[in-house]
C-alpha cells in the first residue's frame, strides 16, 4: 500500500500562482481531508497528485515514486469527481468496469471485480441502468464503485456529496466512512464543507490562498487553531472575536479587556507581548453560557429556539455581533440586555499578525 | 385551448397559399413523369392520358447504356465516404478545439471561417488535382467534398463538444484512457445526435452537389445523378416526360432523409447557421 | 510532434493531441488552402495549365473593361442583395406565421422547408419550364386569367430576377427555419411586459421582436448575401447566363471562361469574387454583429 509525500509543490498559471509551495505526508491508510474556502487550491491540489493537472515545481511522491511524469492511469490512483462524471451512454456494469476494459482484464475476472464492487456498495440491481435512470445517491456509488474496482492505494475525492440533498449527504458520509475502514486504503477528500471534514479526517489538511494553513487531527484543529483563519473556518458557528487591550501579563495567562469584555485571563504564550498591545480575543459560541456577572454583555438582537438549545445573536458594545450558543431553551426577547460568561481555558489570544499565541501543551 | 377563427381563416389561407407556390411544381413534376411524350411536351398542368410511369423509369434508366445506374452509384460513393470521413475528421478538430485553447485556436477559427466563406479556386485546383493524379477520379472527389464541408461540420461539432463536462474526459484518464480511447470510446459516441444531424445535413448537400462534380468529375463512367439531367434535355427536342421522370428520381433520396430526419435537419441547419 | 530535446521534467502529453487536427488539416490545406494561394499567382498569368506566362493586372484590367464582365460583377451584386433581403422580409413574415397560433403548423412548416433539400438543379430545370413565356405553366395561367405574362427568361431586363425569384423560392425555408429558432427563443416575458405597458401588435412587432430576433437575422443575411455572390449551379440550370449576358454572375463567368480555356482570367474571376466577398461580407458581418453586442 501507499502514503503520500509532496515536497514543495508548486502550481502557476503563467504568472498567477495557485499553489505557493505545499508539503505534506500522508501516511499509508490516512483519510486526509483537504478544506478551505472555494479558490483555496484544494482541488488543484488534488487534481495535480491525480495527474490531471501538470506540476509546475516540486514533487510528488505516491509509495515512494516520484509521479510528477507519470501519467494518471500508472500512479495506481481512483478518483471520484463531484459530477461524478458517468459515462452517460454506458450501463452501470459497464461505467465500473470500463477502467478494467482498458486495462484489458480478462472477462471473468472483470465480471467478478464488479459484482464484487456492487455487493460492496448495495447496488446489484441497478447494474443494467444507465446513469440517467439513477437517483444523485445511486449515481454516487456507481462513481464510488468505478473507483473501488480498480482496487487503487489512493482514492482521491473531489468534493463528492455536494451536488446531494442534505439528508442523503449525511448517510453517503457515512458510507464513506465505513468505505474507508473496509478497505483502509489511503483516501484524500477534498471540501469546503468543515462539517464533512471534522467528520470523516484522520487528519485535516486547511488550506488558504495556495498556502497550507494547519495540518492536525480535527479535534486538534477545533481547540487549537495556529491562527486567526483556522479558527474561523473550523467550527460551526463560527468562532467570535473581537479586538481586546492587554492589562496585564501574567506567568502562563494574559489579563485582556475592552469595551465588550471585562478582564479575562486567557491562559497564552506571554512571550513579547506587553501591556497596552491589542490582540483578538476568540471565543466558540458554545463556550458562553448565561451569567449575571458574566465578562462578555450585550444586546439580544435575534433569538433562534431550537428546543435543545438557543442560538441568540447579540450586539455587543461596541456592535460587533456575537453569536452564543446556549444550552436548553432560553425564553430570551429580543432587545433586552444579557450578560454571558465565558469559559477563559477555551479562549484563544491572536497576536497581530493573526498568528495564535497557544498555551504550551500541560 | 380553442383556436379561434382568425387562425382558422388565416391558417386556411396559407395552406392555400403554399400549396399554389409550393406544392403545385411538385406535383406538376410527378403529373410530368406519368405522362407520354407527346402529352408532356405541351408541359400543362393536365391529368395524365395513361399511365406511363413505369415505361419512363424503365427508358430513363436504361439511357446512355444504364448511365442512371452508375451515377447513382458513384454518388452513393461519393456520398457515403466523404461522410464519413466528414465525421470522423471534424469531430477530431471539433473536440480538441473546443477543450484545448492555445494562440493557435484564433488561426483556426479564422481559417474554418474563411472556409464557408471563399469560393474554391477552380482551375488552380483542377491544375493541383491533376499533379496529384486525382483529377477525374471519384476518391479526388471525395476528398473535396471533404475539403469543402469540413468547416461547417466542424463548427456543429464544436458547439456541441462544449456542452460535454470536462470531467467526463478526465474520469477516462483515471480509468486509464488514452487520448485515442477518451476520444473514440467516450467522447465520439456521445457526440451520435450532432453526428446524425451532420451525417443527414451533409449527405443530402453532397448528393445534390452539381458545380463540384461538373469541374472535378468530368466523363461518362463517373457522372454523378446531378448531371444525368441533361441527358434528356437538348436545343432541338428534349423529352419531357424523361427529364421530369429523372427528376423525380434524383428527388427521392432527399425526400426520404426529409421523411424520416426532419427535426435533424432543421435543428443542425440552424445550429450550425446560427454559430457561424 | 517531433521529437525535442527532453526538459528536466518529461512532459505529460496532452488529453487533447495536436495530431488529431492533422487529417482535417491536410486534405484542407492540400485541396483548399493550397488552391486558393495558387489562385493569387495564377490570376496574373496567361495559364494553359502547362506554363503560365505572367502578364501582371491584365486579366484584372479585362475584367472591369468589357463590358459583359462587368456586367457580370453587376450581377453579382444584384442578385446577393435581391435574394438576400427577400428572404428576410419572406423568411420573418413566414416565420412569424408559423409561430402564431394558426393551424396546420407542421403541414406549413414541411411544404416550405422542403425545397431546400431539393437538387437545385432540379429545381432549375423544373421552373426554366414553368416560366417558358407561351408554354409555361405561370403564363398559360395567367393569360387564363386575362393577363399577359412577361418573358421571365428571355427578357434581358427580367432574367436576372426571375432566377433570383425561384432561388428565394427554393432558399427561403431556410431562412423561416432559422426565424422560428429566433422567435422561439425571445423570453415571453418580454410581450407579456409590453402589454402590461400597453403595447399594440404592431409596436409589440417593433420593439420587441424585431430587436430580439437581430441575430437570427444576422445569420439569414450573411448565409444568403454569401450564398448569392457565390450562386451557380441555379443560374446554369435555368439560363446559362443569358440572354446574351444579362443574366451572368462572375461565378458563370468563371465557367465560361474555364471552358474557353481562358484559365489566367478564369482564375482572375474567382480572385475577383473572393475579395468582392471579403470587402462586402466582412463589413456587413461586423456591421450586424456590432449592433448586437450593444444590447
Amino acid at each position: 500500500m501507499a502514503g503520500l509525500e509532496l515536497k514543495n509543490i508548486q502550481k502557476s498559471y503563467g504568472s498567477v500562482e495557485v499553489i505557493k509551495g505545499v508539503s505534506l505526508s500522508i501516511d499509508d491508510g490516512e483519510f486526509v481531508v483537504f478544506v478551505g474556502p472555494s479558490g483555496c487550491g484544494k482541488s488543484t491540489l488534488l487534481r495535480m497528485i491525480a495527474g490531471l493537472e501538470d506540476i509546475t515545481g516540486g514533487e510528488l511522491f505516491i509509495g515512494n515514486k516520484l509521479c510528477n511524469a507519470v501519467e494518471p492511469r500508472d500512479r495506481s490512483i481512483a478518483m471520484v469527481f463531484q459530477s461524478y462524471a458517468l459515462y452517460p451512454h454506458m450501463t452501470v456494469y459497464d461505467n465500473v468496469g470500463f477502467g478494467l476494459k482498458l486495462a484489458r482484464t480478462p472477462k471473468d475476472v472483470r465480471d467478478q471485480k464488479i459484482r464484487n464492487a456492487a455487493k460492496i456498495l448495495k447496488m446489484e440491481h441497478l447494474l443494467d441502468r444507465k446513469p440517467g435512470q439513477l437517483s444523485g445517491g445511486q449515481r454516487q456509488r456507481v462513481a464510488i464503485g468505478r473507483a473501488i474496482v480498480r482496487q487503487p492505494e489512493v482514492f482521491l475525492f473531489d468534493e463528492p456529496l455536494s451536488n446531494l440533498d442534505a439528508a442523503l449527504r449525511v448517510d453517503m458520509r457515512m458510507e464513506i466512512s465505513k468505505l474507508h475502514q473496509t478497505l483502509s486504503a489511503t483516501m484524500i477528500y477534498v471540501t469546503h464543507d468543515q462539517v464533512e471534514a471534522m467528520t470523516l479526517a484522520d487528519k485535516i489538511v486547511v488550506l488558504d490562498g495556495g498556502v497550507v494553513q494547519q495540518v492536525g487531527s480535527p479535534i486538534d484543529l477545533y481547540q487549537r487553531p495556529t491562527n486567526l483563519f483556522v479558527a474561523g473556518f473550523i467550527g460551526s458557528p463560527k468562532m467570535n472575536f473581537v479586538e481586546v487591550v492587554v492589562e496585564a501579563v501574567n506567568e502562563d495567562n494574559i489579563m485582556v479587556g475592552s469595551k465588550d469584555v471585562a478582564r479575562l485571563g486567557v491562559p497564552a504564550t506571554v512571550a513579547g507581548v506587553k501591556v497596552g498591545d491589542t490582540l483578538t480575543l476568540g471565543i466558540r459560541p458554545h463556550d458562553l453560557s448565561p451569567a449575571t456577572n458574566g465578562a462578555v454583555v450585550g444586546r439580544v438582537s435575534l433569538v433562534e429556539r431550537l428546543g435543545n438549545e438557543t442560538i441568540v445573536n447579540i450586539e455587543l458594545a461596541s456592535g460587533i455581533p456575537w453569536l452564543a450558543v446556549l444550552d436548553g431553551d432560553q425564553a430570551l426577547r429580543v432587545g433586552e440586555s444579557i450578560a454571558l460568561a465565558a469559559d477563559p481555558a477555551k479562549a484563544i489570544l491572536f497576536d497581530r499578525t493573526g498568528q495564535a499565541l497557544l498555551a504550551p501543551i500541560a | 385551448m380553442k383556436r379561434s377563427r382568425a387562425s382558422i381563416i388565416g391558417g386556411s389561407a396559407a395552406i392555400a397559399a403554399t400549396f399554389v407556390v409550393f406544392v403545385i411544381p411538385f406535383l406538376f413534376i410527378i403529373l410530368m413523369a406519368f405522362k407520354d411524350r407527346q402529352q408532356s411536351a405541351l408541359r400543362d398542368f393536365s391529368w395524365p392520358t395513361g399511365f406511363h410511369l413505369w415505361d419512363n423509369v424503365f427508358e430513363v434508366v436504361r439511357t446512355r447504356n444504364w448511365m442512371m445506374i452508375t451515377a447513382f452509384v458513384n454518388s452513393s460513393i461519393i456520398t457515403v465516404a466523404s461522410v464519413t470521413l466528414l465525421i470522423v475528421f471534424a469531430a477530431m478538430v471539433g473536440f480538441v478545439l473546443a477543450r484545448r485553447k492555445t494562440r493557435f485556436n484564433g488561426l483556426i477559427e479564422f481559417l474554418i471561417l474563411a472556409g464557408l466563406m471563399i469560393p474554391p479556386a477552380v482551375v488552380p485546383t483542377i491544375w493541383l488535382l491533376q499533379g496529384l493524379k486525382l483529377f477525374g477520379t471519384l476518391h479526388g472527389m471525395i476528398l473535396i467534398q471533404v475539403a469543402y464541408n469540413l468547416p461547417f461540420s466542424i463548427i456543429l461539432y464544436r458547439a456541441f463538444i462544449a456542452t460535454i463536462p470536462r470531467e467526463l474526459d478526465e474520469a477516462a484518464v483515471i480509468d486509464g484512457a488514452r487520448p485515442f480511447d477518451v476520444f473514440f470510446r467516450v467522447v465520439l459516441p456521445l457526440l451520435w445526435p450532432v453526428t446524425v444531424t451532420n451525417i443527414v445535413v451533409q449527405s443530402v448537400g453532397i448528393f445534390n452537389d452539381f458545380t463540384n462534380p461538373l469541374y472535378y468529375l468530368p466523363g461518362n463512367q463517373n457522372a454523378t445523378v446531378q448531371l444525368t439531367l441533361y441527358n434528356f434535355q437538348s436545343q432541338f427536342s428534349t423529352a419531357y416526360n424523361l427529364l421530369f421522370t429523372n427528376i423525380l428520381l434524383i428527388t427521392i433520396p432527399p425526400l426520404i432523409v426529409f421523411m424520416f430526419f426532419n427535426r435533424q435537419i432543421v435543428a443542425g441547419m440552424t445550429a450550425g447557421a446560427v454559430k457561424g | 510532434m517531433t521529437a525535442v530535446a527532453a526538459p528536466a521534467l518529461p512532459k505529460r502529453r496532452s488529453l487533447y493531441p495536436g495530431w488529431f487536427y492533422a487529417p482535417a488539416a491536410a486534405v484542407y490545406s492540400v485541396l483548399f488552402l493550397a488552391p486558393t494561394l495558387a489562385s493569387l499567382y495564377f490570376s496574373l498569368t496567361r495559364w494553359t495549365l502547362f506554363d503560365a506566362t505572367f502578364i501582371g493586372f491584365d486579366n484584372f484590367a479585362q475584367f472591369f473593361r468589357e463590358p459583359f464582365l462587368v456586367q457580370g460583377l453587376v450581377n453579382t451584386v444584384i442578385y446577393a442583395v435581391v435574394t438576400s433581403g427577400l428572404k428576410v422580409v419572406v423568411g420573418m413574415l413566414l416565420a412569424l406565421m408559423l409561430t402564431s397560433e394558426i393551424i396546420a403548423r407542421g403541414y406549413l412548416r414541411s411544404v416550405i422547408f422542403f425545397p431546400v433539400l431539393v437538387s437545385t438543379v432540379g429545381v432549375g430545370i423544373t421552373f426554366t419550364v414553368l416560366m417558358h413565356p407561351t408554354q409555361g405553366m405561370i403564363n398559360q395561367t395567367l393569360a387564363f386569367l386575362g393577363m399577359a405574362g412577361p418573358g421571365w427568361l428571355v427578357d434581358p431586363r427580367l432574367a436576372l430576377f426571375s432566377v433570383a425569384l425561384v432561388d428565394v423560392w427554393k432558399g427561403v425555408g431556410l431562412a423561416t427555419v432559422i426565424y422560428i429558432a429566433g422567435l422561439v427563443a425571445i423570453p415571453r416575458d418580454y410581450y407579456e411586459a409590453a402589454r402590461i405597458d400597453g403595447a399594440t401588435k404592431l409596436q409589440n412587432f417593433f420593439y420587441v421582436t424585431l430587436p430580439l430576433s437581430r441575430p437570427a437575422t444576422a445569420t439569414v443575411i450573411t448565409l444568403s448575401f454569401i450564398g448569392g455572390l457565390r450562386t451557380f449551379d441555379l443560374i446554369w440550370a435555368m439560363t446559362k447566363g443569358g440572354p446574351g449576358f444579362a443574366s451572368d454572375t462572375i461565378a458563370s463567368v468563371i465557367y465560361k471562361q474555364y471552358q474557353a480555356g481562358f484559365y489566367g482570367l478564369s482564375t482572375a474571376g474567382n480572385v475577383v469574387l473572393f475579395i468582392l466577398i471579403a470587402v462586402l461580407v466582412v463589413p456587413l458581418t461586423m456591421f450586424l454583429n456590432r449592433k448586437q453586442g450593444h444590447e
